[in-house]
Parts: C-alpha cells; sequence; structure tokens
C-alpha cells in the first residue's frame, strides 16, 4: 500500500510565523472537508455543552473553518481579569494537522511573539488528531499561567517575569481589551 | 452549512434559543447542498457511549482498529493520524507504533449490532468519500486471513451447546431509532432496559439484534474476554490467555506474529462488558484470579503472570537515524502492515489499483498470503518486483536533516526519480525541526514504552 493521499505528511506545518492570518476563502467541498465539517460540528457542540469557564469559541459568521476563541486570565495568575481573543484557522486534513492559532489581543507573554504567534508545541510537532478546540484553549490558558521562558519569543516579558508585581504591571499598562464582535 | 447551525443546533442542543441572542443574530450562507441536508440525519453523538465514540472524528467508531496501547479508533481515522515517514504515535497515549493493525472485526459486528441504523449511516457516508478518492477500506467477507468461515462455525456451535452465551438478559443495549419527521432527524438512541419496569416490546425495533456472550468471545478460551487485547490483525483474546512470556507473540487464529511488544488491554472495551455482562464478568475475572494464584503457588520464582513487561522488547524498534537510508517513505506493507516499509520493498507487478500491494522484505520472504490492507484485487500468482528505497532522495533527506539541525525549517524538495515515482510521495515536503529530531527523539522511545501504562490517556502540553 502505498499512500496516494495528502495524509502522509504528518510532521509538523511550517512555523507559524510565517502563515497567515487565516485562510481567506472556505475550502472547495470535498470528501476530505465533508468529514472536517462534521468534526467542527461535533467539537462546536461539545464546546458549548461543556460549559468550561474562562474559555469560548464560535464558528466566524460564514466559515466553520475559521474560529474566533476567547479566553479570560486565570486567578492568581498575572493575566486575572484580562481577556484574550484568539483567531483558528483549520486546514482542510484537520485533524490530522493542527489549526493555525494565534492571539488577536495583544498579550504580553513569553511564548507569544508581537503579531501574535503562539510557541506551543501541541500546536506543532506534538500535535494529536486527539486534540480539539477545548483542549488547545486550555492549553493556552494554562500556557499563560506557566510560560516557558527558556525558549522565549518575547525576551523583554522572559526576563521580567521572575518579578511578578512588574509583571503585573506591564501586563495592565499593555493591555487592550477586544473590541466586542 | 450554517444554515444548519442556524436551524437545527438549537433543536439538537435542547436548549431555546433565545439563550444564545448573539448567535441567532448572525448570518448564515443560506446555499446548501445535498451533503449538508444528509449531515442533518447524524446520529446524536451524546447517545452513544464514549467506549465507541472515536477520539479522532468524534463519530461513532466505523471499522474500529485498537492500537497496541488499547485506544480505538476507525480505520480511516488510524491510517489518516499515521506517518509516512517514521514510527506513528497513538493520537492519545502517543505510544509509538510502526504497524498499521487490521480492523479488529469483533467490535465492527459488536458495534453493529447495536447501533444498526448508526453504523449503517456511518457506512454509506464513508462508502461516499471512499468512492471520491477511489479508494476502500476492506470489506468483510474478504478482512484478514480467511478464519471468518471458523469463526461462524464456532459461533453457531456454541450457541447450540447452549453453554453460557444464550443469555437472554443481554438486550440491556437496545438502540431505538427515532424518525422525527418534522426536522428529517433520524437519531439511534441507546436505551437502558435494565429494569424491567419498561415496557420491553416497546423499545425493539425490526432491526435490532441482541448482543450476546457470543459476540465477544476469547477465540482461545471460548469465553467472554476478560480484559480483552487485540493483535495487530484484528483478533481479540483476553489477557490471560496470551503467553506474554514468549519473544515472538503469535495469534492463535491466524498464526500471525505480532510485531514488538506486548499489547495493552482495550480498557474501553473491558468497561462495556463489564457493564454488559456484569455476571458473567464476575466469574471470569474470579476463575482467572484463580488461575493466577495457581500458577503463582506453582513458580514462586517468576510470579509475573500476564503483567505487561512491554518494555523489555522495546530494545528492538529502530533507531531512525540507523534506517533513514531504507526507509520508503509513504509505503506501508499489506501482510504485517508496517508503514513506512524500512529495508527491502517488494512490490507488486501486476495490480494495477493505484495505491499499489506491497510487501515488506520479511512478509515477502515468508510468502504471506494476507489479502491487502485496502480493496485490491491482489492473487498469490501475481509477481513482485524488488524496489530500492530512493538513494538519491533519501541523500537529499539526509541533508535536510542536517540542516535542519541548523534551524532551519521548511523544504522544498524537487521529485525527479523517473523510475518509480508513480506511487511516490509529492514533490513538495514540509518538515519541521521537531519532526525530524530523529535521534533525540529515539533515545527516549525506550523510556517512554516503559512508563506508558502511568500516562495512559494523559496529553502532556509542554511550551516550546
Amino acid at each position: 500500500m502505498a499512500a496516494i493521499n495528502r495524509y502522509t505528511d504528518n510532521t509538523a506545518p511550517a512555523n507559524p510565523v510565517v502563515s497567515p492570518a487565516k485562510q481567506s476563502l472556505p475550502p472547495a467541498k470535498t470528501a476530505d472537508s465533508q468529514s472536517v465539517l462534521k468534526r467542527l460540528q461535533s467539537e462546536l457542540m461539545a464546546l458549548m455543552m461543556s460549559g468550561d469557564s474562562g474559555i469560548s469559541a464560535f464558528p466566524e459568521e460564514d466559515n466553520i473553518f475559521c474560529w474566533k476563541g476567547t479566553i479570560t486570565g486565570s486567578k492568581d495568575t498575572v493575566f486575572e481579569g484580562t481577556e484574550y481573543r484568539l483567531t483558528f484557522s483549520f486546514p482542510n486534513d484537520y485533524p490530522f494537522k493542527p489549526p493555525k492559532v494565534k492571539f488577536e489581543t495583544g498579550c504580553f507573554h513569553p511564548n507569544v511573539d508581537v503579531y501574535g504567534n503562539i510557541c506551543l508545541d501541541i500546536l506543532q510537532d506534538k500535535w494529536s488528531s486527539a486534540y480539539d478546540v477545548r483542549t488547545i484553549l486550555l492549553s493556552i490558558q494554562s500556557l499563560l499561567g506557566e510560560p516557558n521562558i527558556s525558549s522565549p519569543l518575547n525576551t523583554q516579558a522572559a526576563q521580567l517575569w521572575s518579578n511578578q508585581e512588574e509583571y503585573r504591571k506591564m501586563v495592565e499598562k499593555l493591555y487592550k481589551p477586544p473590541t466586542a464582535a | 452549512m450554517f444554515l444548519f447551525l442556524h436551524r437545527h443546533f438549537f433543536s439538537l442542543l435542547r436548549i431555546p434559543s433565545q439563550f444564545f441572542p448573539t448567535f441567532t443574530s448572525l448570518t448564515f450562507s443560506t446555499t446548501l447542498s445535498m451533503a449538508d441536508y444528509q449531515m442533518l440525519d447524524d446520529v446524536d453523538a451524546d447517545d452513544i457511549p464514549h467506549a465507541f465514540l472515536c477520539c479522532v472524528c468524534l463519530d461513532l467508531l466505523h471499522k474500529p482498529i485498537v492500537l497496541s496501547c488499547g485506544h480505538v479508533s476507525c480505520f480511516w481515522c488510524v491510517h489518516k493520524s499515521m506517518n509516512g515517514f517514521r514510527e506513528s504515535h497513538c493520537p492519545i497515549c502517543r505510544r509509538p507504533y510502526y504497524h498499521f493493525p487490521t480492523i479488529c472485526e469483533m467490535l465492527h459486528q459488536l458495534i453493529m449490532k447495536i447501533y444498526p441504523a448508526a453504523y449503517k449511516k456511518r457506512e454509506s457516508q464513508i462508502l461516499e468519500e471512499e468512492r471520491k478518492i477511489g479508494l476502500f477500506s476492506p470489506q468483510f467477507d474478504s478482512l484478514t486471513c480467511g478464519s471468518q468461515a471458523d469463526i461462524k462455525v464456532e459461533h453457531l456451535e456454541e450457541s447450540a451447546n447452549g453453554q453460557l452465551n444464550t443469555i437472554t438478559k443481554n438486550d440491556k443495549v437496545v438502540a431505538e431509532l427515532i424518525l422525527e419527521e418534522n426536522s428529517e432527524v433520524v437519531r439511534s438512541t441507546s436505551v437502558e432496559s435494565l429494569n424491567s419496569l419498561q415496557d420491553p416490546c416497546a423499545q425493539k425495533p425490526q432491526n435490532q439484534e441482541k448482543i450476546s456472550v457470543a459476540d465477544v468471545l476469547c477465540r482461545v478460551c471460548t469465553q467472554l474476554l476478560f480484559r480483552p487485547v487485540v493483535l495487530n490483525c484484528g483478533h481479540a483474546f483476553c489477557e490471560s490467555c496470551i503467553n506474554s512470556q514468549v519473544e515472538t507473540l503469535e495469534c492463535e487464529v491466524c498464526q500471525f506474529l505480532q510485531p514488538k511488544g506486548f499489547p495493552n488491554v482495550c480498557l474501553e472495551l473491558d468497561q462495556f462488558l463489564k457493564e454488559q455482562f456484569p455476571e458473567e464478568y464476575s466469574l471470569r475475572r474470579d476463575s482467572v484470579q484463580l488461575e493466577l494464584e495457581l500458577a503463582k503457588s506453582i513458580k514462586h520464582d517468576n510470579p509475573t503472570s500476564c503483567s505487561n513487561e512491554e518494555g523489555k522488547k522495546g530494545t528492538d524498534l529502530p533507531r531512525w537515524g540507523e534506517v533513514a537510508s531504507k526507509v520508503h517513505c509513504a509505503v506501508g506493507c499489506d501482510s504485517c502492515g508496517m508503514y513506512p516499509i524500512i529495508g527491502d520493498r517488494y512490490k507488486c507487478k501486476d495490480c494495477l489499483e493505484e495505491v499499489g500491494f506491497d510487501l515488506c522484505g520479511d512478509c515477502y520472504n515468508t510468502r504471506s498470503k494476507r489479502p491487502g490492507r485496502f480493496n485490491q484485487q491482489h492473487r498469490p500468482e501475481h509477481k513482485f518486483q524488488l524496489v530500492r528505497p530512493q538513494m538519491f532522495r533519501n541523500m537529499r533527506l539526509g541533508v535536510v536533516t542536517e540542516m535542519l539541525e541548523e534551524g532551519s525549517t521548511t523544504f522544498i524538495i524537487a521529485n525527479d526519480e523517473g523510475s518509480d515515482s508513480s506511487d511516490d510521495i509529492g514533490a513538495i515536503l514540509e518538515f519541521s525541526s521537531d519532526a525530524r529530531e530523529s535521534d533525540e527523539d529515539d533515545s527516549d522511545v525506550d523510556g517512554r514504552t516503559q512508563t506508558n501504562d502511568n500516562r495512559t490517556d494523559q496529553n502532556y502540553s509542554q511550551p516550546t
């Protein structure tokens, strides 16, 4: 059996730094995108029924392959009380490839760069097809409180992290709440 | 598509739409294709127990495959999740595996019996997708190694014997077909008719078959499966019925050699059996424990019995750094399922299907007669040709790996091999530096398999 489909290259996609923010057009309705649609619908229902606090996501108006999500900073972290909007862009072979996830609201965080790109292993090489929007949102939420200082995208934030008081001030200073959708 | 969400989403959720004023005010595209309407007929996933939901497509399992870690997924979900370049990892626990397992036919038949309507619907949807790509999953009269006839005969004999398998109270799970004419939503619901207060006649649709212990028998002890493990060939056995002490594990049914490592118990199925057949299950548990104690008293020195000592074979796993030059990227063995093939590859010259028919060196040498993993019309008289790994490309892959170590990310590899490029992977390959960290990653394969039991069902996320 030689693979004839395009799922064979299951390695991680190119670095999200160079990736476009989102897909401009809904992908063509192929056999694949039908199953992607089904999966995204299941996820949407599960997400809405789960009632997790501090995370939410919903598709954009005309394209189920693009979602908008929000994350609230967890209690007892420097991000408490802040809210961040994210964009999800799902590839045609989702969930076998991870979605592209970016912060739309500026986030002063060691693992988030100024363009909103997130450095998180499960969005890259450690992606698994059993992950979903909910687990991604929860992972990013916990990433806010527990950054990886050793490989920062934002070195300034990484250096400041040790001083939580100053860091909190910086978060408050730079925070611009997302505008209503 | 979004009209579907708009109109039916809230009815499916059974939540009044006024709770979501912002969502209902969204404007949706009004163009709907037939395919969109077909999706209105989806089975409500909430009604299917977790055990029978695929973790990848979040739908009812279709042609289920049990990976060696014991996690279950659909045929296509496993196939699409596999990595054509190196070892694959279970979507749930990340346990590495190298062989595409065969569908577990017992589980397939079981789910089909419990959810006949939902399964049929899945079947037809998937068949439609398969038609579009021109590649079909195995059909069940041709699956595995021609042992189906035996299974059926055995089952018949056993039910005739009237042993513990004709138990009438096994119809706890009844799939109920509800036709909602207004919304045209067909939903299949599992109904627990445990409490006999309910009228049993009202819950028996015409096409519903009862499931009995006969549907879930171990092929060795011919009793109810207790702590089932499913081998790579798709046959299920009790964990205690498989000799974990031998070096090479061989299937008792089809004599197929299990690839490296002892498979884990399929806990989802075990839990289902426990709930479904509580009395038989506890009988089996007691008898297995008794056997274990007997075995222990005989051999004091060796109390391992049926525990999973999978780690001991971990050293046999190939090191990807060493075998990189022998990898046939995106080509799998149709007999043992090794994917990608490492070492010799024999390609059938007479199979016309695009997917082709290939064997690894071992399976070619043992004259394997197993059918293809898809719908190939391979015949024993077909001729094979030895295909060398494409040295030129592998050389360049080596270059890429080196460059990756320096931190670059994406490379375009031109594929100008003339001879055998028909079944080749595409011309553009994307690699990430992390996915190619061959040496580093392989060195902890051993450790990972050993500690696997502790971290089953957990995915760890680490910021990079």
